[in-house]
């Protein structure tokens, strides 16, 4: 009887034993909603998904979906907050902390194009070279956009650092991280370093976007060649790098993309896409609706259609100050205002209460409220950047020629070397139509910051001026707390 | 093997030759008094012998015995009868129950049981009949007040609804602190899957199916468990057949359900004159601030004082706040023969809320087949089927304030806004222009029109093979499958706030669990020298559970009566996803008996699972405990006083395995992993959501436990005492990255928590005299919650506390902070310091403990009590005389802290558009010189350069209750009477439940979680008094 417990107990052990053996098998539950970080980008479908994961990012409210232009408008001095539902008044009054947010969006999208970056070489059954240079060029153009966004909102802008504020640019990370082996803690990189990279970066995407006939201007949802020259020559104007800034200027206006003649211009702000668009976040599907709350639409405006004040859409944020207003109706002709831009700034509901006169570059142009594209590269601004580099240069003519491509096709006359009184009045005409043309679209504070000028708040919110000195701290915005704590290499700017 | 069986065999008829000539085999069943259940266990001994044997599970014995001996059968808590056998072979025997408590069975998992006086470890038992016929939809909500170390909490009153249970404490942080369930050898999943209604995953039994309760308590317990025995384990029994004659009983009661309370609000003059003067304070002229009130109202601004007096007053809580009804009819069968037992049950539940269209039914079906093959082989198969639908609450499940939940809104919607209008329709609809104030809306038509209801339909089933090929040794495999599929609809219908202008909004959920368990176990018991009893268990086990759901949501649908998503014409999202995990474990048990004095066990298990790390699949789980059963010693044997006495000592650990959710990816924490829905322009994309952590394990338990058990005056009084250290560690925590890696946190084990507890049974017989008899039980729990260790690294708070704290979301999703150093559930805020007597306004402590209009965060922070209670339990108390019994049970909570999300809305004092609360309104400040807590009224609640005058401490209140949960007024009829009707039984009763509440809590109810949306728009427990009637023929 003994023999037998033991036989019995003996098999079961071996059973127990056999079965722990295979338990590695039994153990394998491999998710299905979700893929394996370390393989997921191994096939060209997982580098086609990461790459639309990067372009998902931009359309965050902390990128193009709002914040990039609503935030950028309201720290600067093209608008003032109307207070119909509370939101960006704390940006419009400059209060501190109350700016760009997108330092965790930017470095998500980052990590998410270092891997791409790093993966897509080795991806053999990516035969067809095409989509691969296609991909590359990709990459390599939407990290150096989201790079320059962070050196925008963190960093001062090269050649205008106040010395003693000064605490760098934004860490520089090169490399994917898919396991913990590969945390780093980076200090923040010197600024010039960081323009060294998004050169780097743009140099390559031209030259990957170069290479294949899968991109090109005439499909702005992605990044394409023209948009990665047009943005060089945004990023070398901030570098104060003009002879850049006019090469690639020069190349992106080369490419298919034309500048819309002013028939045409509110016609191509009520089309979904913008027929001047090299490259605009899309915003196609129902779930990509950001809505009622923080949409640029909302934030914008009250109105759902043009001319209609009897139905209130949105809250209506963020609206043009008089200031602005009465700069854009400044030139006038036999019918109205020249400037056929003023036609984008109506008077909108008192369903929310007072009535203002709001802009309406976004008016659910996807046939849904508070769904629109966001343009982030527009031809004009290879002009505009072209102009205000040939200032820089000396090249007056060439300069003033821009300058009146723009002017002319918007309605408003050319104007003569002559009727400038001195070279800052043609100067302030190239950033005033600037100032214009991209007016809610986030470049006037940026403008600002990079030439370190002072920003005039003309319609103070408080009894008290609340204009904003180039040399406060509040040009900047905060680091996130949780970056600090979490890395001691890095410093939070000046001032918070 | 054969040869030596036949060998041994063949010895021993040799050697019992001599007497075997005058032996008669008898055989029977011990059952007990009490309900008739079989005991396994008894001692039958021949008296004047050695000769004896126990009875097995089914309480059936067999042995042989001379002819005309007197058999003994003795068992502990249960008079010893002497019988004289004659020459009968046959022989039931019922014994007589002496006291209660130690001579109890301990279930101990994987169809184990053992004698009380054996078990060395800690565990509570709650039998079926204590909890039978209480209006309860699920048997946990039964459970609160019965069991030391078990802290049962309602999240609300919803029928079915969900319930939090807590043995010993809160062990984790961010993983899950929910016991293992076990019915019947089926090890339950207990997620809630429900999305529009609170459900509870134990709700598919029927809780009169159920035969007993154990809860585990302390690794030597839980251990055999493994990896998911931290939290505890509740095993569940339910009702087996038995042999004889077929048992028919019916079983009916109904009832209503009433609201406890309604909350006393103010009416239509009141409110204007504070909601005037609130905007007088905030600096509004005094015929400006009434005409804006007036206006608010939609009553013209030039109505004289004489015609506001003149205005009426709506009550919506009366609307909203109903009474429900319930109603249980069931059918049971019961019978069998020595060969085949079973036990089938029906039964149809209807418990509608006190909150208007809240409501839950459920039909079960129950059956329970034990056959036996031949004398070595047994059959046991069970099976339970149920169906549920539940109708849940707008806005979320578990209450929240959602502006259109009539739990929530009712006391707030502004006094002079009429229900119905004068022709019966509902006044205030969207399309005519909703309601005055800032609720907007009519919320008796939004719960009226609304359909959010889910269907749960469940299948539990097990299958089992006894086979013993060999005396004391039992090799037994079971199969079993949990399968559960939830459909869920929320139906918003066009004509109500949340959906008209989107034409109304259909939001559809599937979800399928399936989960599937295998084991295989040997159990081997042998007695050596007659005092020396080993037992052994082995047994391996597989588990697989997997789950899947699709879920759309959907608008604008034709007219309302198109309910159904093939008629709505804007799909909004559509969704789905599958999870699963997979465990195999081996596991044994040794027990080691020395002369029914001494005991110790031994229990290992090793647990792998798929949701633990590459580098740490496997865990090992072992304890050690041993017990002394004193009054066995020479020196206490037959004291007169002190009856029984054992000390029990364990040590071990066990696991928690509900690492899953820290990112929302339940099942794979330690994978890194790319998410989908990263989508751009029409084409699908992806983007890493989590960083991988190949050393990503259980959290684990270490358990300390020291116990005693004792009986004094023959059992009149027993009870049990232990304290417990139970310290988790490697707690699982999210700890930041910088975001510069592409990631938010990581999930690493690295915290620990401690809980230390002492808790105390008590039963006694007060007075037993004749046919008269009063019988006590009570219990409490003190336990100390505290926070030993979060991450390293953090940087303190600047506050005199330098606290360490982490935010962290809950396993059940709820924002939390954990404060190193205090009990989780922590209250950390600035303490209010009552009113300005000079003008009224709000006060605050800062950390000095000077007072401040404006206090600073986190300078000025301070813990303020915890969530968690210090200490509860409950008094039970019986009284018996013939037929009448009456029962009552008081249950208690003391200590817990909790901000009042309902009432902190209506103390704002007409702060904004909201109706507020008398008790409150009382006590505001109205001129220099009133002392009270309460500020004066401002528009926006907030003074000039001021916080909120809600800030603070302001509305944290302490939730301490003592209930009366249950008391119930029974009469068994009189045989005579019952056989009238052909009944062999026959029970009425009467019944209340949460009949009286004593607390300090100004809400509805003090009885509440929060799931996230805080204990605001929570549906409370009602006050149901049932009556029943039970039938057995």
């Amino acid at each position: 009887m003994r023999i037998s417990i033991k036989t019995l107990s003996g098999g079961l052990l071996t059973a127990a034993a056999l079965s722990l053996a295979s338990c590695s098998d039994l153990l394998e539950v491999q998710p299905r909603s979700n893929a394996d970080l370390t393989t997921a980008l191994n096939t060209a479908e997982g580098l086609d998904a990461t790459l639309n994961g990067i372009y998902d990012r931009l359309q965050s409210t902390a990128l193009y979906g709002r914040d990039f232009l609503a935030v950028a408008e309201a720290l600067g001095d093209n608008a003032q907050a109307t207070n119909k539902s509370g939101r960006l008044n704390n940006e419009n009054r400059n209060v501190a902390g109350a700016s760009f947010v997108n330092w965790a969006t930017s470095y998500f999208a980052i990590n998410q194009a270092n891997l791409l970056l790093e993966a897509t070489p080795k991806v053999t059954s990516l035969t067809d070279t095409n989509r691969r240079n296609s991909i590359l060029g990709q990459g390599h153009f939407l990290r150096a956009l989201l790079y320059h966004d962070l050196m925008r909102a963190y960093a001062y802008d090269p050649g205008v650092e106040i010395a003693q504020q000064n605490r760098g640019g934004v860490p520089i990370v090169l490399t994917g991280v898919n396991n913990q082996d590969q945390l780093q803690f980076p200090a923040r990189a010197p600024i010039a370093d960081v323009y060294k990279q998004i050169y780097s970066d743009l140099e390559k995407s031209v030259t990957f976007f170069s290479r294949t006939s899968a991109n090109n201007g005439n499909i702005p949802a992605y990044g394409n060649r023209a948009a990665a020259q047009l943005l060089f020559s945004r990023v070398a104007l901030y570098n104060k790098d003009y002879n850049t800034a006019v090469r690639y200027a020069t190349d992106a206006i080369g490419g298919t993309v034309r500048i819309v003649d002013a028939s045409g211009y509110i016609g191509g702000w009520r089309a979904p896409r913008n027929p001047e668009s090299l490259f605009e976040v899309q915003f196609a599907a129902p779930s990509e609706n950001i809505g009622v709350n923080t949409s640029l639409q909302t934030t914008y405006t009250t109105l759902v259609r043009p001319g209609d004040r009897g139905t209130t859409g949105g809250f209506g944020d963020l609206v043009p100050n008089n200031a602005f207003l009465s700069d854009i109706r400044s030139e006038s002709s036999a019918t109205g205002f020249a400037d056929v831009r003023a036609q984008l700034y109506e008077l909108g509901t008192t369903g929310r209460g007072t009535a203002f006169v709001e802009c309406t570059k976004f008016l659910g142009k996807n046939g849904v409220i508070n769904l629109d594209n966001v343009p982030v590269l527009r031809i004009p601004e290879a002009y505009l950047n072209r102009a205000e580099a040939y200032f820089m240069l000396g090249r007056m003519t060439d300069a003033l020629a821009d300058l009146n491509t723009i002017r002319t096709n918007r309605g408003l006359t050319a104007r003569t070397m002559a009727s400038f009184t001195n070279d800052a009045a043609l100067l302030a005409e190239i950033l005033r139509q600037r100032r214009l043309e991209y007016a809610f679209e986030g470049h006037r504070w940026f403008d600002l910051k990079r030439r370190g000028q002072d920003v005039i708040k003309t319609i103070p919110l408080s009894p008290t001026a609340n204009n904003l000195p180039y040399n406060d701290f509040r040009v900047l915005a905060n680091i996130p707390v949780n970056e600090v704590s979490t890395n001691k290499n890095i410093r939070q700017n000046f001032g918070y | 093997m054969r040869k030596l069986l036949l060998g041994s065999w063949l010895l021993t008829l040799l050697f019992c030759l001599p007497v075997l000539a005058q032996d008669i085999t008898v055989s029977g069943r011990v059952t007990s008094s009490d309900d008739g259940s079989a005991l396994p266990g008894v001692s039958v001994q021949v008296k004047g012998t050695t000769r004896g044997t126990t009875t097995d599970a089914s309480g059936n014995y067999r042995l042989s015995a001379p002819a005309n001996s007197r058999l003994v059968f003795s068992y502990i808590g249960f008079l010893s009868q002497e019988v004289a056998m004659g020459s009968r072979t046959s022989l039931n025997v019922q014994l007589q129950n002496n006291a209660q408590e130690l001579g109890e069975v301990v279930v101990t998992g994987y169809g184990g049981t053992i004698n009380r006086r054996e078990f060395t470890g800690a565990s509570s038992k709650v039998t079926g009949t204590a909890i039978q016929n209480l209006p309860v939809g699920s048997f946990d909500k039964a459970l609160a007040g019965r069991a030391a170390g078990v802290q049962i909490t309602s999240a609300n009153g919803v029928p079915g609804g969900a319930i939090q249970v807590r043995i010993r404490g809160i062990g984790s942080i961010s993983a899950g602190s929910d016991p293992l369930y076990v019915v019947d050898g089926v090890q339950l999943n207990s997620t809630n899957n429900s999305s529009f209604t609170s459900s509870n995953p134990l709700a598919f039994l029927n809780p009169n199916d159920i035969e007993s309760i154990e809860i585990l308590k302390d690794a030597a317990a839980a251990s055999i468990y493994g990896s998911q025995a931290a939290n505890g384990v509740v095993l569940v029994t339910t009702k087996r057949g038995k042999s004889g004659k077929t048992q028919v009983s019916l079983n009916y009661y109904t009832g209503v359900d009433e609201p406890i309370k309604r909350l006393d609000v103010l009416n239509t003059q009141e409110w204007i004159a504070l909601r005037t003067q609130a905007r007088i304070n905030a600096g509004q002229a005094a015929d400006v601030a009434r005409a804006t009130v007036l206006s608010t109202l939609r009553q013209p601004t030039t109505l004289t004082d004489a015609e506001v007096a003149a205005l009426p007053t709506y009550d919506w809580q009366k609307e909203a706040y109903r009474n429900g009804r319930t109603n249980n009819y069931e059918l049971s069968l019961n019978g069998g023969n020595e060969k085949t037992k079973f036990f089938v049950s029906g039964s149809y539940y209807t418990q509608s809320a006190n909150v208007i269209n809240v409501g839950f039914k459920r039909g079960t079906l129950n059956t329970t087949l034990t056959h036996a093959i031949n004398s070595k082989l047994t059959l046991e198969q069970t099976l339970k089927m149920s169906a549920i639908q539940a109708r849940g609450q707008q806005g979320s499940p578990n209450g929240g304030s959602f502006l259109g939940s009539s739990a929530f809104s009712s006391s707030l919607m502004l006094p002079s806004v009429p229900i119905y209008n004068p022709d019966g329709t509902f006044f205030g609809t969207p399309a005519l222009g909703g309601t005055p104030g800032i609720l907007n809306q009519n919320i008796i038509q939004v719960s009226t029109l609304n359909d959010i209801t889910s269907n749960i339909n469940q299948f539990v089933g097990g299958l089992s093979l006894n086979y013993k090929p060999i005396e004391g040794l039992n090799i037994r495999p079971f199969v079993s499958l949990d399968y559960r599929a939830i459909k869920g609809r929320y139906f918003t219908d066009p004509r109500t706030a949340d959906a008209f202008v989107v034409r109304g909004r259909l939001q559809d959920q599937f979800n399928q669990n399936i989960n599937f368990l295998t084991n295989i176990t040997a159990n081997y018991n042998k007695t050596f020298g007659g005092r020396h009893d080993v037992s052994a268990l082995l047994g391996a086990e597989y588990r697989s559970d997997r789950n899947e759901f699709t879920n759309s949501n959907i608008t604008n649908v034709p007219t309302p009566d198109f309910r159904y998503g093939s008629a709505a014409a804007l799909p909004q999202s559509i969704g789905g996803g599958w999870t699963g995990y997979s465990k195999a474990s081996v596991f044994g048990n040794v027990k080691y008996n020395y002369g029914r004095k001494y005991d110790v066990s031994v229990i290992a298990r090793l647990d792998g699972s798929s949701r633990f790390g590459a580098n740490n699949r496997f865990g090992f789980f072992p304890s050690v405990s041993g017990a002394w059963l004193v009054s066995e010693e020479d020196f206490l044997k037959g004291n007169r006083v002190l009856n029984e006495l054992k000390f029990r000592a364990s040590y071990g650990t066990t696991g928690n395995d509900q690492i899953g959710s820290l990112f929302g990816l339940a099942n794979f924490p330690s994978l890194g992993l790319v998410s989908a829905g990263f989508d751009y322009n029409g084409a699908a994309g992806f983007a890493p959501s989590q960083l991988g952590n190949p050393d990503l394990k259980w959290e684990t338990n270490v358990t300390t436990n020291l116990g005693m058990d004792f009986g004094f005056f023959g059992n009149r009084l027993t009870g049990s005492v232990d304290v417990f250290d139970r310290t988790s560690r490697d707690v699982l925590l999210g700890v930041n990255l910088p975001f510069t890696s592409g990631f938010t946190a990581i999930s690493r084990n690295s915290g620990s928590v401690q809980n230390r507890g002492l808790e105390i049974e008590l039963n006694t017989v007060n007075v037993q005299s004749g046919d008269f008899k009063w019988k006590s039980s009570f219990n409490i729990t003190f336990i100390r919650n505290k926070v030993v260790k979060l991450i390293d690294g953090i940087t303190p708070l600047a506050n005199p506390d330098s606290a360490i704290t982490i935010n962290y979301n809950d396993f059940y999703g709820v924002a939390r902070t954990a404060i190193q150093g205090r009990p989780l559930l922590a209250n950390y805020t600035t303490e209010y310091a009552g009113v300005n007597p000079a003008n009224g306004r709000p006060m605050f402590y800062d950390f000095a403990g000077n007072i401040t209009y404006t206090p600073v965060t986190p300078r000025d922070l301070r813990y303020l009590g915890s969530e968690q209670p210090l200490f509860y339990g409950g008094f039970q108390n019986s009284i018996s005389y013939k037929g009448l019994t009456l029962d009552a049970l008081f249950q208690y909570d003391y200590g817990r802290r909790s901000f009042n999300n309902q009432t902190s809305f209506l103390a704002e004092l007409a702060g904004r558009d909201f109706n507020a609360i008398r008790s409150v309104y009382d006590r505001r400040w109205q001129q220099p010189g009133d002392i009270t807590d309460v500020p004066r009224p401002i528009n926006g609640n907030a003074e000039t350069r001021g916080i909120s005058s809600l800030g603070g401490s302001r509305t944290l209140e302490d939730a301490s209750y003592l209930r009366l949960k249950q008391i119930t007024l029974s009469y068994d009829v009189p045989g005579t009477i019952g056989r009238k009707i052909a009944a062999s039984k026959a029970r009425v009763y009467v019944q209340a439940q949460n009949l009286l509440t004593w607390t300090n809590w100004t809400s509805y109810d003090p009885e509440f979680l929060n799931f996230g949306s805080g204990n605001s728009g929570v549906v409370p427990n009602s006050r149901s008094i049932t009556a029943g009637i039970n039938l057995t023929f």
